[in-house]
C-alpha cells in the first residue's frame, strides 16, 4: 500500500513528464486529443521498469514538484489543449522568482536565520501569506491567488512528504525557470523588442 | 476563468486549514533530562573486541544503542567502500554476559530503500537508533540519490521488536531544495513532550549543525540552525545537562589554526543557542563522541590531534566543557613509522591481537583479520592507520561502551565501568 504522498509525487513527476514531452511528440495535436497522448505517456511513465518505474527515477534526482511547478505545467497543458494563454502568467512568475531569491540562500546557509523553519506554522509568516492572497483576489490576480491558497491547502491536507509550507510554495526547477523567464523578458525589454503585457 | 467567489471560498478554506494545523503544532518544550546511573562496582573492568563478523569488507560509522533485555545492538554499513552501491546497514547484537557479539545482519540496503521510497536511491550510510517515547525502535540513517554525501537526505525505520524486523522506510524531509544534504552522526535526545530532538548537518554549498525537531510519528516540526553556514561546524553531538541546560561540540571542518572543535550552549532549552565558539578540544576534521555523566561532568572521545586520525584517547571535564584534561589513551598509532611490509603488517596483527583476544588464538584467524586492514593500512605503499568516528554510550547498568571504526576494516568495541574511569583518573 502506497503512501498518499508517493502517489502524488509519483504522478506529478509522470504529469511533468507528460506535458513536457507531448508537444515535442505530438506538436500539431491539440484540443482534446492532447489529453490522450498525456494520459499515455504518463501510464508509460509510471509503469515499473526494472523494479522502479521512469517517474520513480525522476523523483529520486529532482525530488518532488512544489504546487508552483504543477501550476505552471498545467497551464502549458491548457496552452496546448485550447491554444489560450493565462492572464496574469507573469506576475506568478515574477513572485515565484522574488521569493525563491529572498528564500533559497538563507535557507540554504547564509546567515544565521534561517527562513526555512516558518514553513513549519508560523502563525505570522501565515498571514503574510493570507495578505497577500487577498490583495491579489481584490486585484483580480486569479493566478496568484490560486497559487497561494492551493500550495497553502496542500500543506494543511499533507499531501506531500513534507511538512513544510515552502516545499509547496517552491522547488528549484520553478525557481530555475521563473528566474529565467524573467530574465529572458528583461532583456528583450531593455533591447526594445515587443513584450506581451501578460 | 475562475469565478471569484470560487475563489474566495478556495482561499478561506485553505487558510482556515491551515491556521488549524499550526495551532496543532507542538510548543517549545524544554529537554527531558534523566541523570546517568551511578554504578557502585568495585573492580575496575575493560574489555576488548571486534564487533563486526565480517572479512574484506570496508565498515564506518558505528552507532549502538541498548534494547529493553539488556543486550545491545550495534549498526553500521558495510560494503566494498564508502559510498559503493552494495554497501548495506548491518546490525549485530552483543551479550553483556558472554561480552560476545552475534553475527551481524544486513537489515537496510539501497534496493529496500528504493523499494519502499518508491524513488530512485543511489546509497545509504550513517545509521543512528533511538528509543523513542512509546518504546518503539527508531533507525535514522543516509541516503543519497544524486551526487556524494552531501547530496543526502535522512531516512528512518522502526522497529517494535527490537530490531529483529523492521517498517517500511519513509523519508524525514529537512530542507529545501531537492531535500538534499541533512546528514545524521550523533545520537538523538528527546525534549520534556516526547518529541525528538535530532542533531543533523548540512553539507551542500555551506556546513553548519543543525537540530531537528521531530514528532512522535516521525515527522520534522520544527529545524534549528546552530551556526551560521561558512563556519564548518559538522556532526553536532548535543549533551542535555539538566532540563533548561545543554552543550554542543560539533566537528571543524574549517580554516582555522589551531582545528578545534566548537560548541554552542543553551539555556533555556534549547529555545536560543549562543553563538559558535572554540573548544578546547583538538579536531581534525573528525567526528567526536561525548556523553554526560551522573555527577554532571563531560566525557568525550575524539582524535586528540590537528591531523589525521591514528590516535584516539578519552577526555574528560568538570567544568561544563570550558577545560578538558586526557584521561586515556585509547589507540596511538601516530609514533608509528614503518615503511617495511612485514614490518607494517607485524604491527597490524599486534593490534589485531590486542584489539581481540579470540582475534588472535589462531594462526589462521589471525592471518584473515591482516589480511582484510592490509589493503586500507598499506594503501599508498605507506602504513597509516585509522581509529575514528566513535559512538559512546552508557547503559543502564552503568558501564559504558564505545564502537568505533578500526581502519575501516572492523568496527571495535570498547567498554569499561566507572571503577575503571576513575583509576585513569588518578593516574597521571
Amino acid at each position: 500500500m502506497m503512501a498518499l504522498s508517493d502517489i502524488v509525487g509519483l504522478s506529478g513527476m509522470a504529469f511533468a513528464l507528460a506535458v513536457l514531452i507531448v508537444p515535442l511528440v505530438a506538436a500539431r495535436v491539440t484540443g482534446r486529443a492532447v489529453l490522450l497522448y498525456i494520459v499515455v505517456c504518463m501510464l508509460l511513465a509510471l509503469s515499473p521498469f526494472d523494479g522502479l518505474s521512469v517517474a520513480g527515477y525522476l523523483r529520486g534526482f529532482f525530488g518532488d514538484l512544489s504546487v508552483a511547478s504543477l501550476l505552471l505545467l498545467v497551464l502549458a497543458l491548457r496552452r496546448q489543449v485550447s491554444g489560450a494563454e493565462a492572464e496574469g502568467r507573469m506576475g506568478l512568475l515574477a513572485l515565484i522568482a522574488l521569493a525563491a531569491l529572498a528564500f533559497y540562500p538563507f535557507a540554504l546557509g547564509i546567515g544565521l536565520f534561517d527562513p526555512y523553519r516558518l514553513g513549519f506554522g508560523h502563525f505570522g509568516f501565515l498571514a503574510a501569506l493570507l495578505l497577500v492572497a487577498l490583495l491579489a483576489w481584490m486585484r483580480q490576480q486569479v493566478l496568484i491567488a490560486l497559487y497561494i491558497a492551493l500550495a497553502v491547502l496542500a500543506w494543511a491536507i499533507g499531501w506531500g512528504e513534507s511538512n513544510n509550507l515552502w516545499d509547496y510554495l517552491l522547488d528549484p526547477w520553478v525557481a530555475f525557470y521563473a528566474l529565467g523567464a524573467l530574465l529572458k523578458r528583461s532583456v528583450r525589454l531593455l533591447r526594445g523588442a515587443p513584450v506581451s503585457a501578460r | 476563468m475562475f469565478d471569484r467567489r470560487v475563489l474566495f471560498g478556495i482561499i478561506l478554506i485553505a487558510f482556515a486549514a491551515a491556521f488549524y494545523k499550526a495551532a496543532n503544532v507542538p510548543a517549545v518544550a524544554a529537554f527531558q533530562y534523566r541523570p546517568a546511573v551511578v554504578a557502585n562496582v568495585a573492580a575496575a573492568r575493560f574489555d576488548s573486541r571486534f564487533a563486526s563478523s565480517r572479512f574484506q569488507t570496508q565498515v564506518h560509522a558505528a552507532s549502538l544503542i541498548e534494547l529493553k533485555d539488556r543486550s545491545l545492538r550495534g549498526f553500521w554499513f558495510s560494503g566494498s567502500r564508502e559510498g559503493a552501491a552494495d554497501v548495506t546497514i548491518n546490525s549485530a547484537l552483543f551479550d553483556p554476559v558472554t561480552g560476545e557479539w552475534g553475527a551481524e545482519q544486513s537489515i537496510a540496503s539501497r534496493d529496500s530503500t528504493q523499494q519502499g521510497l518508491h524513488r530512485y536511491i543511489g546509497k545509504v550510510g550513517n545509521p543512528v537508533p533511538m528509543r523513542a517515547a512509546d518504546g518503539r525502535l527508531w533507525l535514522f540513517y543516509v541516503t543519497v540519490s544524486l551526487g556524494g554525501w552531501a547530496g543526502s537526505s535522512i531516512t528512518a525505520i522502526t522497529s517494535t521488536d527490537e530490531g529483529v524486523t523492521w517498517s517500511e522506510p519513509r523519508r524525514l524531509i529537512s530542507s529545501p531544495f531537492m531535500n538534499i544534504s541533512t546528514l545524521v552522526k550523533a545520537a538523538p535526545f528527546l525534549y520534556a513532550d516526547g518529541t525528538i530532538g535530532l542533531p543533523v548537518y548540512h553539507e551542500f554549498i555551506s556546513k553548519f549543525a543543525e537540530i531537528l525537531r521531530l514528532d512522535q510519528s516521525g515527522k520534522v516540526i520544527d529545524k534549528q540552525r546552530l551556526a551560521a553556514g561558512g563556519q564548518g561546524t559538522l556532526q553536532p553531538v548535543v549533551l542535555v545537562r539538566s532540563a533548561q541546560q545543554a552543550l554542543v561540540l560539533t566537528r571543524y571542518s574549517g580554516n582555522e589554526s589551531p582545528h578545534r572543535a566548537k560548541m554552542m550552549t543553551t539555556v533555556d532549552g534549547g529555545a536560543h543557542w549562543s553563538a559558535a565558539v572554540q573548544s578546547p578540544l583538538s579536531n581534525p576534521d573528525a567526528a567526536l563522541a561525548a556523553l554526560v555523566l551522573a555527577d554532571g561532568r563531560l566525557l568525550a572521545v575524539l582524535n586528540d590531534q590537528q591531523s589525521g586520525r591514528d590516535n584516539l584517547a578519552l577526555m574528560l571535564s568538570a567544568d561544563g566543557g570550558v577545560s578538558w584534561r586526557r584521561v586515556a589513551v585509547l589507540e596511538n598509532e601516530t609514533a608509528t613509522s614503518v615503511q617495511d611490509e612485514a614490518a607494517c603488517l607485524s604491527r597490524v596483527a599486534a593490534l589485531v591481537k590486542q584489539s581481540d583476544a579470540r582475534a588472535g588464538v589462531s594462526a589462521v584467524s589471525l592471518e584473515r583479520y591482516v589480511d582484510s586492514a592490509k589493503a586500507k593500512v598499506r594503501a599508498g605503499d605507506a602504513c597509516s592507520f585509522e581509529f575514528s568516528y566513535p559512538y559512546l554510550m552508557q547503559a543502564s547498568g552503568g558501564d559504558f561502551h564505545l564502537l568505533y571504526t578500526w581502519n575501516r576494516v572492523f568496527i571495535k568495541h570498547l567498554s569499561f565501568n566507572q571503577a575503571w574511569l576513575e583509576q585513569q583518573e588518578t593516574q597521571p
